[in-house]
């Protein structure tokens, strides 16, 4: 079967309410299409041909294909767009379904979140062009095709070295899972998912998080910058409040505060811990989305069911070592040039 | 909580407010009008834009506005006009031409004017943009923290009048709020054919000012944008800009064939009715039941009922005044 790459472009990321309560990053639609154009020539110069795409209402791809003007033949998946999150799920699915060996994804930790509900075991190229951006990468588009290439063409070494699967954190009611986040839990002591971001500290109850690094914004720093992080690779869960120590943490683009911890657990796969402030909203990967009623008992547990991600970087180096950029012909054998 | 239930409900009664306004302006406009559809004829001369399913935008913004805040609007303004507060007896006279109008009757639909509630609007796109920008000049000079909001539409954010006044108050850090109501169309022209850059959020930042997109069917998300953004200019941080998506129900103006929807959109836009959604909202914290909101419709229905009574039984301007009120 031929090797074929989908790309899911968010229109809407970038536009919302952080960028008037924090110094959000403006990732103007153009820029995507800048970004798309640069993953499409990548993909071509590696000899993809077919690239699945789904349709928006702005019609990023579309444009992209238009100025980039290369040989490649896009298929639009067979769906209306609703200019929800609905599309990235739907797209993921139909992408998945129609058997892509790799998904590049345009957005924020929202986006991905979306496209993991659908993407089933197909490895995502996540490029950040959404606010906080803890789970894709700043990544120029260039090198996400590349990558992507790579592991549709299933270049040696590529699918062992630089696809790790993802954590997640699924959100259980009544031994139900309901949904989950890639990156970040947070309990916010608000009612209504109204315009979805979180701002407000005050308003932060709970932290849970599938991995502790540093090196990320959002609510997912909070516990990277604390001294003596284990090292097994746990997840976290923060109760926050007054009483807490304060721990400084770049909680959104341009804020950096003292969020006051009060108690943390670590948190092992396969581990769950109850919601202690009711009534409440989930915010999922910096975005509000479950509401908790009054006296709603929601558990969030760490789960290994995450989408399988592609580490960029590793996977240039596997698809390089195996001559990929040398040969155009990285499958088996492995015969290296003499350079 | 900003987001608290006496605010919510206020809210939602505003929504009901306008939507019942609009809808029973729109039965009355074709009273004596038809079958040949003559624009002189009946109580309501002259053309007609209803707000209809719009509220959301309307109401979340001039939720967070004082009296004393100016505020201009469009060719469609009784949206604004009802959220901003301004008397329904005197709005319904002025579209009725009585002299009991808000302009003395002498205005009409598109006109309507309240000096003290600081409220204007008029028919010339993007006209009303700077005119904001003056008023937040002159707050600004004044050491006022007033805020100036500038309702428009998609269409208008292609004015040149739209660039040079966000540049401008962008420039002197003016506390005017930019209102960018995208309908999807500028009467018949859809925004893909007339717009280079698609989200008119993103114009924000050619100025230098935050621009937010919001989900403008949903009431709460639009005040909780509106507030930051109302909150920022007061405090003296300058202009901003809020693109809410929204949909008109009746077309560009009463008589509009609407020829150029595509299948299906308007009734997908109707599943997502906001006072549907916002009713929804509150009945489920509790803090609506279904008789709440069936007591509100009447309290609405009566209020417009009343404008109504008012509007037809007030005369119309004498012949002899036509040259009054209408010089400076």
């Amino acid at each position: 079967m031929t090797a074929s790459v989908g790309i899911i472009a968010n229109p809407a990321s970038g536009k919302d309410i952080r960028r008037l309560v924090a110094q959000g990053s403006v990732f103007d639609n153009n820029e995507k299409i800048n970004i798309v154009q640069r993953v499409m020539r990548a993909l071509e110069a590696l000899g993809i041909r077919q690239v699945l795409a789904m349709p928006d209402a702005f019609n990023l791809i579309a444009q992209a294909q238009e100025k980039a003007g290369v040989g490649l033949h896009v298929d639009w998946l067979d769906m209306r767009p609703t200019n929800t999150t609905r599309d990235s799920i739907e797209a993921a699915q139909l992408m998945a379904t129609a058997g892509v060996d790799c998904i590049v994804t345009l957005g924020g930790d929202g986006t991905n979140r979306a496209v993991a509900k659908g993407c089933g075991y197909v490895p995502l190229v996540p490029i950040s062009t959404g606010t906080n951006n803890a789970f894709p990468e700043m990544i120029e588009g260039t090198l996400a095709g590349l990558a992507a290439a790579a592991v549709a063409l299933k270049v040696d070494g590529v699918r062992q070295t630089a696809i790790r699967l993802a954590r997640r954190l699924d959100i259980v009611r009544d031994g139900e899972v309901i949904d989950f986040a890639l990156v970040d839990v947070v309990v916010y002591d608000e009612l209504f998912v109204a315009s979805r971001a979180i701002w407000d500290i005050d308003k932060i109850q709970t932290v849970v998080l599938s991995q502790v690094v540093p090196g990320t914004i959002g609510a997912s720093a909070i516990a990277g910058y604390l001294p003596n992080i284990p090292n097994n690779k746990q997840g976290v869960w923060l109760e926050i409040g007054p009483q807490g120590q304060p721990v400084l943490a770049p909680i959104a683009p341009g804020v950096v505060a003292p969020i006051p911890i009060e108690a943390l657990h670590w948190l092992a796969v396969g581990e769950q811990r109850t919601v202690m402030h009711a009534p409440a909203v989930l915010a999922l990967d910096g975005e509000r989305e479950v509401p908790i009623k009054s006296g709603e008992l929601i558990q969030v547990r760490l789960s290994q069911n995450g989408p399988h991600v592609v580490n960029v970087r590793a996977a240039l180096q596997a698809a390089g070592q195996a001559g990929l950029f040398v040969s155009l012909n990285g499958k088996g054998g492995g015969q290296k040039p003499d350079l | 909580m900003a987001l608290s239930q006496e605010a919510l409900l206020d809210l939602y009664r505003m929504l009901v407010r306008i939507r019942t306004f609009e809808e029973r302006v729109g039965e009355m406009y074709y009273e004596e009008k038809l079958p040949a559809f003559d624009i002189a004829a009946g109580p309501i001369p002259g053309e007609m834009h209803l707000y209809s399913g719009q509220e959301a935008v309307a109401a979340g913004v001039c939720a967070h506005l004082r009296p004393d805040d100016p505020v201009t609007s469009t060719h469609r303004p009784h949206g604004h006009l009802i959220a901003k507060g301004v008397d329904l007896k005197k709005i319904m006279a002025e579209i009725f031409g009585k002299k009991t109008g808000l302009c003395q009757g002498k205005g009409g639909h598109m006109h309507l004017f309240d000096p003290d509630l600081h409220f204007g609007c008029g028919g010339i796109i993007g006209g009303g943009i700077p005119h904001a920008v003056g008023a937040a000049l002159a707050i600004k000079k004044r050491g006022q923290d007033r805020v100036a909001v500038s309702f428009f539409g998609d269409g208008a954010a292609n004015i040149g009048a739209f660039h040079e006044s966000v540049n401008l108050a962008a420039l002197w850090k003016l506390p005017v709020v930019f209102v960018v109501e995208d309908n999807l169309y500028a009467i018949s022209v859809p925004k893909a054919a007339s717009t280079a850059v698609r989200s008119n959020a993103e114009r924000g930042a050619a100025y230098g000012i935050p621009g937010v997109q919001v989900d403008g069917q949903d009431a709460v998300a639009v005040y909780e944008a509106a507030k930051e953004a109302v909150d920022r200019a007061r405090r003296g941080e300058g202009p901003s800009l809020i693109e809410g998506l929204c949909y008109r129900y009746r077309g560009h103006f009463e008589g509009d064939a609407e020829g150029y929807l595509k299948e299906g959109e308007k009734a997908s836009w109707k599943e997502k009715d906001p006072i549907t959604i916002l009713g929804n909202q509150l009945k489920e914290q509790g803090w609506l039941t279904d008789s709440d909101a069936e007591a509100i419709q009447a309290e609405m229905t009566s209020l417009v009922g009343e404008a109504e009574t008012f509007a037809r039984e007030s005369a119309y301007p004498a012949p002899e005044e036509a040259l009054e009120h209408v010089f400076a």
